[in-house]
């Protein structure tokens, strides 16, 4: 009878440095939820096919059960954990499903967000066709989709406000005292809401 | 969120499930001495073994209770398995790898008998038995049905006869079931986490297949990642994990795998109608004779879907000759589970084809022949022949909004352009009626459920409920309901559901009843307390009661805002001067109430009809489909619905309801099905590269519009959502389909409408024209 002997990997997650040892056996998915007890990444079918379990790895949108937890080694992986860019605050794209409707059970949402990060970092303006195609390959059995679209929609429009206020602000950078620039920042918020 | 598969305890093994390869066997022996040696395995167990400490699993829904045939279901097949699928043996490794591989050595001799698979074959009399001691392999045959057919169809003008096969599909969350044991071998009791609709009747039936108390199980029910009726209870896996805890002595998890969700059956029946009718359009008499293949008899409360599909015929049509006979059969596919829609689904699909059948033969409009056979506003309460006694609505005003939103004429017109260039447009309407709420006598499928609402000293809400939630946001709307008459935010709010020791005794979630029912009796419980904060605050304001108003965390005068308390103040007062300001007002605050509906009636009327329904729901569908007559696929391009599901407390959660049912029907109609190898009996879909889903690139935006005409039944007027939209929304893009092609007039008698159905309907509908 084998035994599974384990393996030692070293991986980037969230930023932070882990070293593991883990089953030869194990998937990406398990490892990143039971190894590291990521859990808010899920696992709906383990055949490549709902996108539940999706994560970056090496910036790229993968489907984590597909992969080995051992092929992983010296990666750097991203997961729903490290989705915003703070711990206080949802990111544009997180406050836009939850303004839109964009879940009920929340299963699916992990993957929906980083599939529409993916998105819109390549086409900032979708149509309606193109926000569908780019999560074909994640299953959602609770929204008929309806709130997901209308949410990438949505995150669409405010990431590019967000971008257009940036760059404004970097052209008057050089102009505004520095209170001013808060000022107008939170001015611009306002008038947003 | 933490869902079940998030929960690690200390020391937790991972249960392993053997299930059987055969549709049918006598299992002649197992051997374990090979798994018990594995790697990492601790304990082992085989069905014989488990029957030494189990009874068998109570049915959900018993079918003696209606008079049908009952067998016992166990957590390990005992003596012979059923169907294929089937847990066999189990055990206990330190991890999921382990437990995975120790399976694979379990060795199980099997002696395979005959089988059968197909519903009207298990009705032959020489159709292999599941069951020894059943002389047939009928779960139970029930008629319903009122007037005078037989003379009906006589004297009807018209008369057409058809038949439709509705497919095995089922619901699919993308969250899989799971469920953790944990016995504490010291007080001699056993805490059950699982992804559960029901937690309450859950416990019940732990403790009867368990032989233990009630007091001895509690059942904590974490977050779920989508139900769908698939997680209400009678599963074997949950009583079994639970074995494998004690007798492992360790706190043991079990999650499903996809390959195990798919074997989870629902909705397969055979349709045989017959419809009379005049020039006119207007119905007379309709007859609907199906059968149900259920698989094997689980004690989930899958079959009774069923039964409910025969009650609700002829759904809102004021027909009033009506002949229905439901069979349902058992074979030797896996067992069924309540699947959303429990049943009305299947009415409504099979109803409005007759409609449009109805339509097409006479050549005349469908919307046209709704409207002449639509139970009309002022009808209501009306009594359909099925028992159902319907409360209200507008199915006419509904109708028409429906036409006006999808812009029906010039939909037509488009539809004709495009036929000059050979391309096949169609629009289906479908009316669609939904009884929400339900209570079956004698089970604890309840009508009624309780909530309590406590506030603190420091303002705090918590309300504590029956009912649970699938992730469909009824928590949320329930707290609205609350916070809204207890005039504070959301904030100092709360909700506790689905643990069994700190909420009241509840039925949990299905029949879209959350909401009428746990939502009233928050509202119940909350009308209470606030008469307390009322009281005292009218004290400290020293203003008359009826001049306090409540708002934004505030207690005012009415006749002069500018004298205002903070509720949290009212509530300190009253828990501190209980014997000065608060005199007479007793303390806590806190109450539990129950909210009973109106309108269910649980003993026969002198037909021998029961309704089981406080109230029924309504939505017009409308969907517009393109279909490629080279490749036979649907394109669905627009989709309309018009909804009436009485008060709305939320808009954004009722419409996102009904846009995933929705999306559902829509599989129903166009993909979803689960399919068995007619050879071996072996459910072949096992994934979902062969079991296919909707995906977003698959539908359009869902346009919603609200009707409202509010239940007079229940006391918020609210009519339950969640159920409906599968039925209408299958039969809209069915009938849409049959539009597109009635340039060819075809009909086509299965579902779903695949490309390979629709090809194959229209390859031999030219052959047959060519002739
Ligand atoms: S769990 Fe990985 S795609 Fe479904
Ligand atoms: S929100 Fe439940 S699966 Fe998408």
């Amino acid at each position: 009878m084998t035994t599974h002997e384990g393996v030692g990997i070293n991986v980037t997650v969230n930023g932070e440095s882990r070293d593991a040892i883990i089953d030869v056996r194990e998937t990406l998915v398990d490892f990143i939820r039971v190894d590291l007890g990521l859990t808010g990444t899920h696992v709906g079918c383990r055949t490549g096919d709902c996108g539940a379990c999706t994560v970056t790895v090496d910036g790229e949108v993968v489907k984590s059960c597909l992969a080995l937890g051992v092929s992983a080694d010296k990666a750097e992986i991203r997961t729903i954990e490290g989705f915003a860019e703070s711990s206080e605050h949802l990111s544009i794209i997180q406050t836009a499903f939850w303004e839109e409707f964009g879940f009920q059970c929340g299963y699916c949402l992990p993957g929906m967000l980083f599939c529409t990060e993916e998105l819109l970092k390549k086409n900032p303006d979708p149509s309606e066709a193109e926000i569908r195609e780019a999560i074909d390959g994640n299953l959602c059995r609770c929204t008929g989709y309806h709130g997901i679209i209308r949410a990438v929609r949505r995150a669409a429009e405010e990431t590019s406000q967000a971008q257009r206020e940036k760059d404004e602000l970097r052209d008057e950078e050089v102009w505004a005292r520095p209170g001013e620039r808060v000022d107008r920042a939170l001015r611009g918020r306002e008038s947003e809401s | 969120m933490v869902y079940i598969d998030d929960i690690r305890l200390p020391n937790m093994h991972f249960a392993g499930i053997l299930r059987s390869p055969h549709p049918h066997a006598r299992i002649v022996s197992i051997d374990l001495t090979r798994a018990r040696r594995a790697e990492g395995v601790e304990f082992a167990l085989t069905g014989a073994e488990a029957a030494e400490h189990t009874d068998p699993i109570p049915h959900f829904i018993s079918p003696l209770a209606f008079g049908g045939k009952s067998t016992d279901v166990r957590c390990l097949a005992l003596g012979k398995v059923v169907y294929a699928g089937e847990p066999v043996a189990a055990v206990v490794a330190d991890s999921r790898q382990n437990a995975e591989a120790a399976i694979e050595l379990i060795d199980v001799e099997y002696e395979p008998l005959p089988f059968v698979i197909d519903g009207d074959e298990a009705l032959a009399a020489d159709a292999p038995r599941l069951y020894e001691d059943w002389d047939d392999n009928v779960v139970i045959q029930i008629p319903f049905g009122g007037g005078d057919p037989a003379a009906a169809f006589a004297d009807a003008e018209h008369v057409i006869e058809d038949e439709l096969q509705i497919q095995r599909y089922s619901t699919q969350p993308i969250e899989p079931r799971g469920y953790i044991a944990d016995w504490d071998k010291s007080a001699r009791s056993y805490t059950f986490y699982g992804a559960s609709q029901n937690p309450h009747p859950l416990k019940w039936v732990l403790s009867r297949a368990l032989r233990v108390k009630e007091s001895q199980v509690r059942v904590i029910a974490p977050a779920v990642g989508g139900a769908f009726g698939l997680k209400m209870h009678g599963h074997p896996e949950e009583s079994l994990v639970c074995l494998l805890s004690r007798l492992s002595g360790k706190p043991v998890k079990w999650i499903e795998d996809r390959s195990e969700t798919l074997l989870i059956g629902a909705r397969e029946q055979t349709h045989r109608f017959k419809v009379g009718f005049n020039s006119q359009g207007k119905i007379s008499a309709l007859k609907d004779h199906f059968v149900a293949n259920v698989g094997a008899l689980g004690a989930p409360p899958g079959w009774g879907m069923a039964f409910l599909t025969g009650m609700s015929i002829p759904t809102g049509y004021k027909i009033e000759n009506v002949d229905v006979l439901v069979t349902v059969a058992t074979t030797n596919k896996s067992p069924w589970n309540a699947a959303r829609g429990y049943g009305k689904e299947a009415t409504n699909l099979v109803m409005e084809r007759i409609i449009d059948l109805v339509a097409r033969s006479l050549d005349m409009d469908p919307v046209e022949v709704r409207r002449r056979n639509l139970i009309e506003s002022h009808e209501f309460p009306y009594k359909t022949t099925g028992g159902l006694n319907i409360d209200s609505g507008d199915y006419h005003a509904a109708l028409d909004k429906a036409v006006e939103m999808i812009g029906l004429d010039d939909v037509r017109a488009e539809q004709m352009r495009l036929l000059q260039e050979g391309r096949h447009l169609g629009v289906g309407f479908a009316f669609e009626l939904t009884p929400e709420s339900g209570d079956i006598p004698g089970t604890l499928v309840g009508g009624f459920d309780t909530s309590t609402v406590k506030m603190s000293p420091s303002g705090e809400v918590t309300v504590l409920t029956g009912v649970t939630t699938p992730g469909g946001g009824n928590d949320t709307s329930i707290l609205q309901i609350v916070v809204d008459e207890l005039g504070v935010t959301m904030a100092d709010a709360s909700i506790l559901q689905g643990d069994t020791l700190t909420t009241p005794y509840g039925f949990g979630n299905y029949s879209g009843r959350s909401m009428v029912t746990g939502g009233n009796a928050a509202y119940l419980a909350a009308c209470d307390i606030r008469v307390k904060l009322v009281e005292v605050a009218s004290r400290i304001l020293e203003t008359d009661n009826t001049d306090v108003e409540l708002g934004g965390g505030f207690a005012r005068r009415i006749s002069d805002p500018s004298r205002s308390i903070p509720i949290a103040d009212v509530a300190y007062t009253i828990y501190t001067l209980a014997f000065a300001t608060a005199t007479g007002v007793e303390p806590p605050l806190e109450s539990t109430r129950t909210y009973l509906p109106g309108n269910i009636q649980q003993t026969p009327d002198a037909d021998g009809r029961i309704n089981i329904y406080p109230t029924y729901s309504n939505a017009v569908h409308v969907a517009i489909v393109e279909v490629d007559i080279e490749t036979g696929k649907v394109d669905l391009q627009r989709y309309g619905v018009v909804h009436d599901c009485g008060t709305i407390i939320n808009p954004r959660f009722v419409e996102g309801q009904m846009e995933g049912a929705i999306a559902m029907g829509v599989g129903a109609a166009l993909m979803e099905h689960s399919i068995h190898d007619p050879e071996t009996g072996v459910l072949t879909t096992n994934g979902f590269k062969s079991y296919l889903m909707p995906r977003a690139s698959d539908l359009p935006m869902i346009e919603t519009m609200h009707q409202v005409t509010p239940s007079p039944y229940t006391a918020l007027g609210l009519k339950g959502a969640g159920e409906a939209g599968i039925g209408g929304a299958q039969a809209a893009v069915s009938n849409a389909v049959h539009n597109a092609l009635a340039p060819l007039d075809i009909t086509i008698r299965k579902m779903p409408l695949s490309p390979g159905t629709v090809l194959h309907a229209i390859k031999y509908r030219e052959k047959e024209l060519k002739k």
